[in-house]
């Protein structure tokens, strides 16, 4: 569950983003999250929801955009996308795959009053 | 109502913490492992093999990561080396800020080699760069062969995967190949070791490796 220290370095982001923009509320908070990246939504944002109490962020919804894993094969240059953790070309059955897209875990941007 | 951009990554802030670490590190000439698997892999029981051969040669220090206890690092100082016991309380792994902590004022002058055994533990210390060099990370016989396509978040950000518990394969009904297949599919640039800490099989092989990377990271 290292969920709940991703939610409080989300959260001192967030914060600290906010005071500087002369916000008083946090309204949403865009994450994107590759499907690689070892977080689980529901986790996080029941660990968000709670620290957030008594934070200007605290009716904030934490809107969490899931990024699907895109491959490029070094070999053929196939693109694709990839449902499993197995990175194997799906046209010239290569491992030489690299990982385009799926690993994210970042702060696109905050709605703020 | 007005957009905010950010654009940041989420753990910004443990990412500073590695990177100055990551200098220290560079500055003193160290060369830092960061040692990952589940719990019962034998994390501790193959430094225990490999400590002895290197040891002569180079002067490490290890820091034991655990949610309670003392006794990886008392099993790492009957070796003779010096370990320093991290315990995170319920924390499931180490965050940058640990490692600061604990070598603070702590002079790293005369060593060359860092090894960081983490809390056991498949997923959460994926996330967190402790300024090592590499990662390397452990699965065993005793587990499924299909380890590295459950837990593809580990074996993406590893450098090394070493099979251990060769000697129990007789009883297992685990595949040496597949699981190192299975590894390959989610990251082609693994290095991979096979080794017993009973047997001792492929802990020279291991040391040796070891040995090349202290070595390259003084040049």
């Amino acid at each position: 569950m290292h969920e709940a220290s991703i939610a409080q370095s989300i959260l001192d982001i967030v914060l600290e983003t906010a005071l500087k923009n002369g916000a008083r509320t946090v309204r949403v908070v865009n994450l994107l999250v590759g499907k690689i990246s070892a977080v689980d939504n529901s986790a996080l944002t029941t660990a968000f929801d709670v620290i957030k109490e008594g934070t200007i962020a605290d009716s904030a919804i934490l809107n969490i955009e899931n990024i699907p894993i895109v491959g490029k094969c070094n070999d053929c240059g196939n693109l694709d996308e990839y449902e499993e953790y197995f990175f194997q070309c799906k046209k010239c059955r290569s491992f030489n795959v690299e990982l385009i897209s799926g690993e994210e875990l970042s702060i696109k941007d905050i709605e703020v009053d | 109502m007005k957009t905010v951009e950010v654009k940041k990554g989420i753990l910004e802030r443990n990412q500073e913490n590695a990177d100055l670490l990551r200098s220290i590190f560079y500055q003193n000439r160290i060369f830092v492992m960061n040692l990952v698997s589940s719990p019962g892999s034998g994390k501790t029981s193959l430094l225990e093999k490999v400590l002895p051969i290197v040891k002569e040669n180079y002067n490490i220090l290890v820091i034991e990561g655990d949610l309670q206890t003392e006794n990886d690092a008392e099993r790492v100082r009957k070796t003779g080396v010096e370990a320093i016991q991290i315990n995170t309380g319920g924390a499931c792994h180490l965050e940058a800020v640990n490692i600061l902590k604990v070598l603070k004022g702590y002079d790293l002058t005369k060593i060359d080699c860092i090894i960081i055994e983490n809390v056991g533990n498949l997923v959460c210390p994926s996330s967190f760069d402790l300024g090592e060099d590499l990662k390397v990370l452990l699965i065993s016989t005793t587990e499924g062969e299909d380890k590295p396509i459950k837990y593809p978040s580990m074996v993406r950000v590893s450098s090394v995967l070493v099979v251990n518990k060769l000697d129990l394969i007789p009883y297992v009904n685990f595949d040496v190949e597949k699981a190192i297949t299975y590894a390959i599919g989610v990251n082609n640039k693994l290095e991979i070791f096979k080794t017993s800490c009973f047997t001792g099989e492929g802990i020279e092989e291991f040391a040796v490796w070891l040995k090349s990377k202290i070595e390259d990271k003084k040049l």
